[in-house]
């Protein structure tokens, strides 16, 4: 089996609150492997935790506790001048492409600073790579000189895509690079993405919400609820053969755009908990329409399924009473 | 039986420039749709396309440098643009009821929400505060929300962003309104919340006969709790009609795009999507068709002006070359 | 050729067309800043132009001539010491650019920094930041500047140095909250992730989207500069007379007031109250033009 090219192992983030000094558990104990050339796509609602994952696996955030091993080195420790040093292989892409950008630098500029950050082209040699890198992104390049509020938000987030690849980066998060962007326009980010990960053979992390999109462009799934992994497997296995509870009713909450399509749902009822106030036991066993007592007491493990190379953190899988029925 | 008949509206911005210039954004363009108690009309359509300005157009809520410069608003037999401010004043709220995206955004932070619902209540009727007390209860309930007694004491801020929703829900309900307009109410809510929201939505369609009008940019919704559809660029509709018939036959060449790019349609798609592109300028619009400069089909014809066609049974578009792009779309 | 005389002026009919109407724009939307333009171009010209503008040395005593009226011959009077009150008057506006531009960019370099690094790194070295600068905020500044020019003798540059130094807390403020409202914003993470060090982050991506409510504020920290080195002057620790700065001549002029030769301080002190209120109705208009939090009315 091929080394990953990055694995977090045990990843755990906790913020403390400023003023009344409680402790949100975003992130608990979170392990994943990631390979060159292949996408893991990571869902999950909003304060289960993903992006502060993304944060981590890029060092934008130190972890609390566990550890972000990139080529072997261990990352998160790092100090923070030899951290500069790896952007060159560790890069990011954010959500919301109108205020990623410095707004009162041109493009080119934009596209160009990790060329002058990381290399040691001249200035003439760094131009013509923008125009390169621009074309690359299907980014016209009359648009080069202009600032980004000139921009459209599919034109804008190609920027920010030029900018993160601009490196050749090793590995990238993109975290809901397309949720800001009207349908149409998002269709073309996808199409890049795609033909990205084609080209350039960069590991890549998806995080969404939207389980259309992760469907579309990810190999690997992982299931974050409250911060913790609860599923992880190939995507057409996660997609087709959901295992856990939570990803039965995620999958089946999700609306697909076509009125002949059946929904096959059942509900929750209820919210994701606060990630201060964590229930014992399974995150999930506040909303569960499967629990049972000894959900409650003690955290359930990830346990493998078939070959192993999809895992859940159920404690029916064993017996298979694992399915959620309409 | 029509309830709500929108025809011809325009709406402009009317402002100056730093050269001092008057400039005109011409957001709608003519604006026409009907809707009938116990129907869920879906209002699609791209950032800027126009679809809240619609809404707040119809309810008379714009603020300067908009105005509605054209078009009659006919609310159950009346003309919405004829009525005092006064008149409007206790339409809305009343008969007509809003609910908008952030719902946190739109309650008042430092009343219990108990209280806020009473208000809603007392200021459209001559109930007591007693009567209207028990009447906010009773709906906190039939719209999911759990121990809605206590929940009455409870303030803006202590509720999630789902309950919020429903408290918004609730606020338009109290006093029974004929027509709701729901202007993105699951953005930012997540998929399992979102479920509950819309399913409590149909529900009271079904229930209370209400009229829905639901703005949103996200075609699994529509695809799933609308009867009908209505898709918005630059300003006009560009195509109507019941959900499944624009789902099967797209006409428009813009409905086409967005339905090929749902994720759904690009995993089974070969070809690559067409379209996209920056939204027409709305200071200087095309003369005729406005998606002109995106479309690939565009000739000269495009330029002059153009009206809805039939396309199916109740089922119109916006486009001079409908046989065209049906034949010629995947080429 | 004929051709060529109305291509180029019909263009520069346009252009100035256009900036006539730019012109027009402004003063629509602010029509104080463009007064307080007027007035504090006026005072400029005056500064620049002096040598050219000044009857008579404004410096050299006349003996026969103490505490003469205002009379065709000296417009102003002349003061106790034979010198021509016009000329000081004229001379003053020097002193008055002299000591509010030094002043607001001292101020500047100081401030601008400071704010920058407390937004942008948060927490301990924030609070530690803004508590010297509360600190320095509450205790009067006039005593303060008294008790420090005291100290280190009344020269041009103490008295420039002291209050520029005095007025930075100022620009810290504005910075720091422009900082923190970007803080939000992905840029500064984005800067971050393709390798940005702290001070490229600071001054290539903070400072110039950052700036604007500090180079509103520039013009109001002017005439509060040009005031509180005249009340120096005036208690007698700034700059001293005979030297021709406002301040030191209204001191003067107050002392042969109640004899009723008033000619020698009302007229620097209508040029101070012009000057302070020229900045002050340029700076009010320059917050509404550049602050977007002021901005109102139509897009």
């Amino acid at each position: 089996m091929t080394e990953p090219l990055l694995r977090a192992k045990m990843l755990t983030k906790h913020f403390v609150t400023p003023r009344t000094a409680q402790t949100v558990k975003a992130v608990n104990g979170v392990s994943f492997d990631m390979f060159a050339g292949k996408t893991v796509g990571m869902v999950g609602e909003s304060g289960s935790g993903k992006s502060t994952v993304g944060r981590m696996v890029v060092r934008l955030l130190k972890p609390t506790q566990g550890s972000v091993a990139f080529r072997g080195q261990d990352i998160s420790l790092l100090p923070d001048r030899a951290v500069r040093r790896l952007r060159v292989d560790l890069q990011m892409v954010f959500q919301d492409p109108w205020s990623a950008l410095n707004p009162r630098m041109r493009v080119k500029r934009i596209i160009q600073e990790p060329l002058l950050l990381h290399s040691k082209l001249s200035s003439s040699e760094r131009s013509d790579r923008a125009e390169e890198i621009a074309r690359s992104v299907h980014l016209n390049t009359d648009l080069l000189t202009r600032f980004p509020g000139e921009l459209s938000g599919g034109q804008l987030q190609r920027v920010c895509i030029a900018r993160a690849i601009a490196t050749n980066p090793a590995l990238i998060v993109l975290d809901e690079p397309t949720s800001s962007l009207d349908l149409s326009v998002r269709a073309g980010i996808l199409d890049l993405l795609q033909e990205l990960r084609e080209n350039t053979g960069a590991a890549m992390l998806f995080i969404s919400h939207d389980l259309g999109t992760v469907r579309l462009v990810s190999d690997h799934i992982l299931v974050l609820y409250l911060g913790h992994i609860i599923e992880s497997g190939p995507m057409n296995k996660v997609f087709d053969e959901p295992a856990h509870p939570y990803t039965q009713t995620l999958l089946s909450a999700h609306l697909p755009a076509d009125p002949h399509a059946d929904l096959h749902r059942h509900l929750l009822d209820g919210e994701i908990p606060s990630p201060i106030d964590m229930p014992p036991g399974c995150p999930f066993s506040t909303r569960c329409p499967l629990v049972r007592e000894d959900c409650r007491t003690a955290l359930p493990p990830m346990v493998d399924i078939d070959d192993g190379a999809q895992r859940a953190a159920c404690i029916r899988i064993p017996e298979g009473t694992n399915q959620v029925n309409c | 039986m029509t309830l709500l008949r929108v025809k011809d509206l325009h709406t402009h911005f009317i402002s100056r420039n730093l050269d001092n210039e008057i400039r005109i954004a011409t957001a709608l363009n003519g604006v026409s749709f009907e809707l009938s108690r116990g129907e869920v009309l879906g209002l699609v359509g791209e950032t800027g396309a126009g679809k809240s300005l619609t809404a707040y157009s119809i309810m008379n809520l714009l603020k300067p440098p908009a105005r509605v410069v054209g078009g009659t608003v006919e609310f159950d037999g009346r003309n919405l643009r004829d009525l005092q401010s006064d008149d409007m004043n206790s339409l809305r709220g009343s008969e007509i009821a809003m609910v908008v995206q952030n719902p946190r955004s739109s309650l008042d932070p430092l009343t219990r929400i108990g209280e806020q619902l009473v208000r809603v209540h007392t200021a459209h009727s001559d109930a007591t505060a007693a009567t209207a007390r028990a009447r906010a209860v009773e709906i906190l309930g039939s719209v999911g929300i759990p121990a809605p007694e206590e929940r009455m004491q409870a303030w803006p801020h202590e509720l999630s962003g789902g309950m919020a929703q429903r408290v918004l829900i609730a606020m338009a309900l109290m006093n029974e309104p004929k027509l709701i307009i729901a202007d993105e109410p699951t953005t930012g809510l997540d998929v399992t919340v979102q479920a509950q929201i819309l399913d409590l939505l149909r529900e009271l369609v079904e229930t209370r006969n209400v009229a829905v009008m639901i703005i949103t940019h996200d075609l699994g919704i529509v695809a799933h709790y609308c009867q009908r559809m209505a898709v918005m660029f630059a300003g006009r509709i560009v195509e109507t009609g019941n959900v499944n018939s624009v789902f099967d036959n797209p006409a428009h060449p813009y409905t086409r795009t967005l339905i090929d790019a749902t994720p759904e349609r690009l995993r089974d798609l070969k070809h690559k999507v067409h379209g996209g592109g920056a939204p027409p300028n709305l200071y200087n619009l095309p003369t005729g068709c406005h998606y002109v400069e995106r479309c690939r089909f565009a000739d000269d014809v495009c330029n002059d002006p153009v009206a809805m066609e039939e396309v199916g049974a109740a089922h119109f578009a916006m486009c001079s070359h409908i046989s065209a792009v049906r034949d010629g779309w995947l080429s | 050729m004929a051709e060529f005389f109305t291509v180029t002026q019909s263009l520069t009919n346009s252009m100035f067309r256009k900036v006539f109407s730019k012109v027009i724009g402004i003063s629509r939307r602010s029509p104080t800043s463009v007064i307080g333009f007027v007035i504090i171009f006026i005072f400029g010209f005056l500064a620049l132009l002096a040598p050219l503008l000044m009857p008579y040395d404004p410096v050299s005593s006349d003996p026969n001539k103490i505490l003469n009226g205002p009379s065709l011959e000296h417009w102003f009077g002349t003061d106790g010491n034979g010198m021509d009150v016009f000329s000081r008057v004229i001379y003053g506006s020097r002193y008055g650019f002299g000591i509010a531009i030094p002043t607001v960019i001292v101020s500047l370099f100081l401030g601008v920094p400071l704010g920058l690094y407390a937004g942008y790194k948060g927490g301990n070295i924030d609070e530690a930041i803004m508590r010297v600068v509360d600190a320095f905020r509450v205790f009067p500044s006039i005593i303060l500047a008294l008790a420090v020019v005291a100290a280190t003798g009344p020269s041009l540059l103490n008295v420039v140095l002291v209050i520029g130094v005095l007025d930075a807390p100022i620009f810290v403020r504005v910075v720091r909250a422009e900082v923190l409202a970007l803080r939000s914003s992905s840029f500064i993470e984005s800067g971050i992730i393709v390798g940005n060090p702290t001070w490229r982050i600071l001054f290539v991506h903070l400072l110039p989207n950052a700036i604007q409510g500090a180079t509103a504020q520039t013009a109001v920290r002017a005439a509060w500069a040009v005031r509180i080195s005249a009340t120096l002057a005036f208690l007698g620790i700034g700059i001293q007379p005979p030297t021709p700065e406002w301040g030191a001549m209204i001191r003067q002029g107050a002392e042969f007031m109640i004899n009723g030769q008033w000619w020698v301080g009302i007229f620097p002190g209508v040029a101070l109250i012009f000057m302070v209120l020229g900045f002050n109705m340029f700076g009010d208009g320059l917050q509404d033009l550049l602050d977007p939090k002021r901005r109102s009315g139509a897009k």
